[in-house]
């Protein structure tokens, strides 16, 4: 019989301990991790834009983006408290123990993309499952052209990680604009809704790639906008999420089209998203 | 091929008994209904029960699960977690072909795609399965129509074919053969093969003709199933007759969506127990903050019969996930079985 790929753990979730805990937003942490056996802290890789299955030991298992890059990156997860295992899931302090199966999918296709253009633009907590093609993109700088951050928010206070965004200004050629829906006093960035921002920011349709993720209405206003500029579809990116319960293909929880969401994605192009005949 | 007289048939069921829980056929006393269980008493089996009203799936992806457990101690922060592996090897005895289909569908299933499901393989490594040809349809059967029946010709240990006053044994494993050897059975005689396929022909040919018309037809309905030719108000029609009860899932050989939740008893380790589940149900596809992109009925329902005869779905089962059991169209209260829908799709295109 067949076995599974051995880089990935499959059924009994290896044990981490969070290392630190950093508040986000309004009902978002991130969570900082480290593997408890030392051979797999050294051997653990996940590619950019693949999950994990994240136990919260008495509460249950969920799906989780990750936001780091497989390199120079602290392990972290950023979650958002939205049902019962999150909210396990945020009752835990530092020292405290997690559960970790994966990594699952299939992550960004960077080799294929090299030399190009990069926008990302990203709604809310869209960003989180994001943010690692801008570390990526930052980190091999040479390989990208422009690489430009269309970000939104309902208000400021709904936008993550504005300290890092700052960080990230500082490479050379790294271009972020931020909005949010309705102005607020102090605010210096813009005001609107975020494909608003792709007129402004003046992003290129030629040689371009654009990772898109945010809520349906956001992301399907942006798309309009991309393809209305001829930013063809095969090079717009996005990632799914879905209620999942296995992450390796056998569930079917997560079945979107004739495609799941934790082997055939969860980073899809648009053009493959349109065959699929469903919502995102 | 060997001969196994039909008063031989508790050796072969007590030397399977040494190593090996039994399951198989039986008729509940009362209701007089087939059921495919773990044998209390060898004696009850019955080769000649009907279709079973659950498949023999139960006994390889069981509805109910522990497939590991844990303990966490917030005080120490010490974990115990470790794989729950109460699998004994089980012997199938009588599974009919297009059961026995279903299986080889769940086995390249969970077992062949990029990722091995390790609690089904784990039970899988541990099964021997004796099949049993039908000598003749009952009266849901189609298994003529989805190539799965009657006779089976792969995928099984040992199988039985019913000559009369005793039974062809073909082994289809070196583990079948082994048995085969050990039990001292006689070797057929030349002309074996020959009555084999006259009784496998005559099967056949038993077949109600409005099954056998239906099978142009499933592979006509695959075809409009794959390349999206299936109306939308044919999909809303099926859609607003099913009832969301999950009962096609559950007696289907081939449904094998499973959900997944630790459960915390009073005392002792949680466990991560998997049950299983089915696509027609609401809450299938919501996510934790009330998100559903799977919403309507006929959503969610046609779902289920790209399944079992898309052509995307057959290339992980190697054959149409459809094994012509005839289980759905018996239970379903909403009269949408899958023979049913195969007419639906018939209709819509020619009238009738």
């Amino acid at each position: 019989m067949a076995e599974s790929p051995l880089n990935a753990i499959v059924t009994v979730p290896a044990v981490a301990e969070i290392t630190e805990i950093k508040d986000e937003i309004e009902e978002v942490r991130t969570f900082y991790f480290s593997f408890d056996h030392p051979e797999l802290e050294r051997s653990f890789r996940a590619r950019s834009g693949q999950f994990i299955m994240c136990t919260v030991f008495g509460a249950g298992e969920f799906a989780v983006s990750l936001p780091f890059s497989p390199e120079n990156d602290r392990r972290h997860l950023s979650v958002r408290r939205v049902g019962k295992v999150t909210d396990g899931l945020h009752a835990l302090r530092p020292g405290d123990k997690i559960g970790i199966r994966g990594p699952f999918g299939n992550g960004f296709p960077f080799d294929a993309i090299k030399g190009r253009n990069m926008v990302v633009i990203a709604g809310g907590i869209g960003l989180i499952p994001l943010r690692s093609t801008l570390v990526h993109a930052l980190q091999h700088r040479a390989d990208f052209g422009r690489i430009i951050l269309l970000y939104g928010a309902r208000s400021s206070r709904d936008l993550m990680y504005l300290s890092q965004i700052e960080d990230w200004r500082k490479t050379e050629g790294f271009e972020a604009f931020l909005t949010i829906d309705r102005a607020e006093p102090g605010w210096a960035g813009e005001v609107g809704f975020v494909h608003t921002l792709i007129e402004k920011a003046k992003v290129p349709v030629e040689n371009t790639v654009a990772f898109v993720c945010g809520p349906p209405i956001m992301f399907n206003a942006n798309i309009k906008e991309l393809t209305g500029r001829g930013l063809k579809d095969e090079f717009i990116f996005s990632t799914l999420e879905r209620h999942m319960k296995c992450g390796i293909g056998k569930c079917q929880h997560c079945a979107i089209g004739r495609t799941l969401v934790c082997t055939d994605g969860p980073v899809y192009t648009y053009k493959q998203l349109k065959t699929l005949g469903e919502q995102i | 091929m060997h001969i196994l007289p039909k008063s031989g048939l508790p050796r072969l069921v007590e030397a399977l008994g040494e190593q090996h829980e039994l399951y198989g056929p039986i008729l509940h006393e009362v209701s007089g209904d087939a059921l495919f269980e773990k044998l209390a008493d060898p004696a009850a089996l019955r080769l000649d029960a009907p279709i079973p009203y659950i498949p023999p799936k139960a006994a390889v992806f069981p509805h109910f699960e522990e497939i590991l457990h844990y303990a966490y101690d917030r005080d120490s922060k010490k974990v115990d977690i470790a794989r729950t592996d109460l699998v004994r090897p089980k012997a199938l005895i009588g599974v009919r072909s297009c059961d026995l289909t279903g299986l080889a569908c769940l086995d390249r299933f969970y077992l062949g795609q990029e990722f091995v499901d390790e609690v089904y393989r784990d039970h899988r490594r541990r099964t021997f399965i004796v099949a049993n040809t039908c000598l003749g349809p009952f009266p849901q059967c189609f298994c003529v129509c989805t190539d799965s029946g009657p006779y089976a010709v792969e995928g099984y240990d040992l199988n039985l074919t019913d000559l009369g006053d005793h039974y062809l044994v073909e082994s289809g494993s070196e583990k079948g053969a082994a048995l085969a050897a050990r039990l001292g059975l006689a070797p057929a005689g030349a002309d074996a093969a020959g009555r084999r396929d006259a009784a496998v022909n005559a099967s056949i040919a038993s077949f109600d003709p409005a099954a056998r018309e239906n099978k142009a037809w499933i592979s006509r309905a695959v075809n409009r199933l794959t390349t999206g030719f299936v109306k939308n108000e044919t999909w809303e029609y099926i859609g607003h007759q099913c009832f969301e009860c999950g009962a096609c899932s559950y007696v289907c050989p081939t449904c094998s969506c499973f959900n997944i939740e630790d459960v915390t008893p009073a005392e002792g380790p949680t466990g991560r127990i998997r049950t299983w589940d089915s696509c027609s149900f609401e809450g299938y596809s919501r996510m934790a903050g009330e998100h559903n992109p799977r919403r309507p009925i006929e959503d969610r329902r046609n779902k289920r019969f790209f399944c079992k005869l898309s052509y995307s779905q057959s290339k992980k089962y190697l054959r149409p996930g459809c094994v012509g059991c005839g289980r759905c169209a018996r239970v379903c209260p909403g009269d949408i079985g899958l023979p049913n829908v195969v007419q639906y799709i018939r209709r819509e295109t020619t009238g009738r």
